[in-house]
Order: structure tokens, then sequence, then C-alpha cells
């Protein structure tokens, strides 16, 4: 690392990171994390959120270091926009025109990055860190830099920072699995499957869509039921994680706990986000071959990911051994690497 | 313009982002300048286009490292080997295409949306599904890989759309 990127590592000390809330949580868990992070590595970070109701629940006790504000005011003076030295604009959620104003109005202009959906697809890799001239709108002139997080050294990397640890591994008693989903058009059948289990059966089921999906598919239930439900509450990010390291498989969606799960190191499940044209089907396929995965695995994700109700793979013994090995190993691999916030601060710095 | 230079796009390349997002990948050359760069752009973004001049013509012949195009007037625009972009992957004698032009130069090609092409290679055509989303890989004249459903058989006509390259239909 160069006397000057180590130079400007230290004086990109204020952080601002745009969230827009669309559906869900996930961005706003993933600009959280981010913003936590980077406040323990002595950065002041400004946290400008559309819909800031979530965070009662995921972070009740907020951050030292980190301040959130509402969106801004189209209306309001630049002048109030204190200088960041990088500006997060969080899945294109595109900044706001007066903050735009504000940053062509500054001394330095900051380092603005476009913070993208986690991806394994190799266009992906081929976009992350590239430029992108703005051409339009207040801030016409400035650049702002393209960052994927992603599986390799190569790219944005992925959120580290595991804050649970993991728990011994599975028993023969009882199979513990939460579900973390939207709503599956597999998940009737699955909870069949899980039913014809010869152990024990106990599913932590997230609040929101999947209670609700859960209870829609037990409706009308007409055999005995098995497995037994916990309808959780809605977790903090620590509970979360928590949460995780406490099963023996765990099923999620969208990106963040798609990263907390595989920091969980068990096996997992990952329900990934429906796009209207089917794209999120080509990023799934990157996904398992990105990580290496076996034919279990593969099967189970086409299964879960389906538009039509499809049976999973069961959950032997050695399918749940080739499962969670995959996902060990998978763990194994990132915690190698430089992780994402270390990995975006260089870049942020390498562009001045 | 990417800043002060009017720049030409050589290369484009289309992805899907997250939650229905898009992005889309540019190479570009210089107009004046010795260089070329690799921008990408959220598929909203707006930016100012230069007005450019363009021109029907048709494709006549390569006289390297030209490309030789005809207007309906019988003049003649060479555009060069490096500028011709993705119009390369379907190139054939007598196609039609917007020739631009910067300052009175032939800078670049625009093809039509879609064009028809026969397929030079493919796995031999399987009957059965017809939803075409089952596919497999196939190529036209200039060697240019594209993919087709299995129903298509070599010798087939089929339109391809060329901002993505992908099959439309057979024709």
């Amino acid at each position: 690392m160069s006397l000057l990127t180590k130079s400007l590592l230290s004086t990109h000390s204020h952080w601002a990171i745009f969230c827009r809330v669309v559906d869900n949580h996930g961005d706003l868990g993933v600009c959280w994390r981010l913003a936590t992070q980077l406040a323990k590595r002595h950065k002041q970070v400004t946290l400008y959120v559309d819909e800031v109701s979530a965070l009662q629940w995921m972070a009740p006790e907020g951050c030292d270091g980190v301040k959130v504000l509402a969106w801004p005011d189209n209306n309001e003076l630049i002048s109030q926009y204190a200088a960041a030295d990088v500006v997060i604009e969080a899945f294109g959620c595109d900044l706001p025109q007066i903050y735009q104003a504000a940053m062509a109005a500054w001394h330095k202009a900051p380092v603005w990055i476009n913070l993208e959906y986690f991806s394994a697809e190799d266009t992906a890799l081929r976009n992350h860190g590239l430029p992108s001239p703005v051409m339009s709108g207040p801030a016409k002139g400035m650049t702002k830099w393209f960052y994927y997080p992603s599986l390799t050294e190569d790219s944005g990397g992925v959120m580290g920072g595991l804050s649970a640890l993991t728990t011994s591994g599975m028993t023969n008693i009882s199979l513990k699995i939460s579900l973390f989903c939207y709503e599956p058009a597999s998940l009737g059948l699955w909870l069949q499957q899980l039913n014809d289990l010869p152990q024990d059966v106990v599913i932590s089921v997230t609040a929101g869509r999947a209670t609700q999906a859960v209870r829609q598919a037990l409706q009308g239930w007409s055999e005995p039921q098995r497995f037994s439900i916990q309808e959780l509450p809605y977790l903090s990010h620590p509970a979360f994680d928590a949460m995780l390291a406490a099963q023996d498989l765990n099923l999620v969606r969208g990106e963040d706990s798609l990263i907390r799960a595989i920091w969980a190191g068990k096996a997992f499940l990952w329900h990934i986000y429906r796009q209207d044209d089917g794209a999120h089907h080509a990023k799934l396929a990157a996904f398992l071959k990105a990580t290496h995965a076996p034919e279990v695995v593969v099967q189970a994700h086409l299964a879960w990911n389906a538009e039509q109700p499809t049976p999973l793979p069961l959950l032997t013994p050695s399918h749940m051994a080739e499962w969670t090995h995959w996902a060990v190993a998978l763990r194994n691999r990132l915690g190698t690497q430089t992780d994402l916030l270390t990995r975006l601060e260089s870049f942020a710095a390498a562009q001045g | 313009m990417h800043g002060k230079d009017p720049m030409v796009v050589l290369k484009t390349e289309y992805s899907r982002g997250g939650r229905n997002s898009a992005t889309v990948r540019m190479k570009l050359k210089s107009l004046i300048a010795n260089f070329n760069t690799e921008v990408v752009f959220k598929a909203d973004d707006k930016m100012d286009q230069i007005v450019l001049e363009k021109k029907d013509c048709t494709y006549s012949y390569f006289a390297d490292p030209m490309y030789v195009w005809m207007d309906t007037e019988f003049n003649q625009y060479e555009v060069e080997n490096e500028n011709m972009g993705d119009s390369l992957n379907y190139l054939e004698d007598g196609m039609t295409a917007e020739v631009v032009f910067y300052d009175g130069k032939a800078i670049s090609v625009e093809l039509p949306t879609s064009v028809v092409r026969e397929i030079t290679w493919t796995e031999p055509a399987v009957k059965g599904d017809t939803s075409g989303k089952v596919l497999k890989p196939a190529k036209i004249a200039t060697g240019f890989d594209i993919s087709v459903p299995i129903f298509v058989a070599q010798g087939d006509k089929v339109e391809i759309d060329t901002r993505t390259a992908e099959y439309r239909k057979r024709v």
C-alpha cells in the first residue's frame, strides 16, 4: 500500500451513507452493518434513510459514531450538509438532488461510491471498480464508482464481523432450522417433508413475511404436526447472528442474511430476491457455481426458488453432512480474504 | 461526451442488477485523443448525447482496416475496424445500418434493433420443448455465438436482437 493511500485512509474520516428502504429490510440491514463497522474503525458516519422504523428493532441501542438522519429534502439549503470524504450511494438509490448540489459545492469532491448488490456473476466482477461519469444533474462532471460485493479476491468482498460464536454441531435428537423467507412456492411441500422426518424438528420462524407464509401454509393442515414452530420477534443484528449460529440449517433470504448465514458456518439455503424477468435465476446459478455447491445443495436451491411447488432433497444425515461441509468450506474460504470494509476503505483511498 | 472528450461507444454490455435494476458497461474510444476507457452506468442514467449526423447506408466491402459503406447517392464512407463495435458480429454484404458522423467523419455504425441471420452451425434440432426457454449454442456466418432454442436447426433463419444478442424468433 502506498504512503499516499495510507495517508488517505486516515483522512477519510467522514462517511455518508444513503439508503432507501424499498421493500423488506435487507438494504437497511447492510447499510447499518456498514455504518457500525465504519464507526468501530473510528469513522464519523452519517446514515441518511428514508424510512427508519426498522432500526428500532434492528438496532434499538443505536451506535456511537453513527448519526441517523432523514432523507434530505430538496427544499433545504445545501450549506447544512457538512462535507463528507466518502459518500456511499447504496444499491443505486439515487442521491437527492440537494445533496448532489452540496457535493458539487464542497471544497474537495468526495469519493462517491455506488455500493451494488452482492453478486457472484461474471458481469458484476467486470463492472466492479469501474468509474461512472455523472452526466446530468447538479453533480454533472463528478465521477462515481461502482463497487460490487462478491466472493473473489478481486471483487468488493463481503462484510465480515461474526458477532456470535458458532455453537455445537448437529445432534440426532432434534433438527433445528431457522426460516427467514419470502413466500416460497415449495414451503408447504417442504413442511410436509419435515413432518415425515424421524427426528424432532424445531423451526424458528422470523417475524414478518416468513411467519405469514408459514401460517398460510399450515392452514388446513390435516395430519398430526410433528414439527414445532417458534415464531420469533423482530431481532437485532446480534440476536439474529446468535440465532443463526444455534441452528443446524438456516433458510435465509436477500443478501444481508445470506452473508450472516455463511459466517454462521451451518448449512444454509438461500431464497433469492425474485426479479420480474427471472434474472434472479442466473444470479442464483452463479452463486452456486462460484461456491462449488454439491448436487444436494444445488437441487435444494432450485427447488426452494422454483415458481411451482417442488420437493427439496430429504434432510438425511448424509445430505446434511455434505451440506454443512459445503457451508463450512465457504466460510473458511471467505475467512482467508480481507473483508468488504477493508477493501472499501482501500478502494476509497485509491480514488483520492 | 466524457468530460470534454467526444467518445464513441465501441462495445456495450447490459446486465441485470439486484431488485430489477440494470447496468450498462461501455468501452469508449475518444474521437480526438488516443485513448480508450471503460465505464459503467445505471440503465436509467441520463446523459447529454451529442447530436450526430446519421445516414442510412449499405455495407459494401472491407478494405483493411476500413469497412466501406455506401449511401443512397453512392457516396462511400470508411469506418475504422475498431469503431465497428458490435456490428461486426452481424456483418454481411448489402446489410443496411446507420453510419454515424462526427464533424464530417464516419465514426461508428448503428445497427437496427434486430437482424435476420442464418444459423450456420448448431447441434441437431430436438423436437418437444416449444417454450423456447431451453437453449443450445449456435453460430451465424460471422462466427458470432448466440443461444437458440433446441428446435432450431442449421440453415434456419432467426431474428436476433442486436442490443442483447438474444434470439427472438425463427423466421
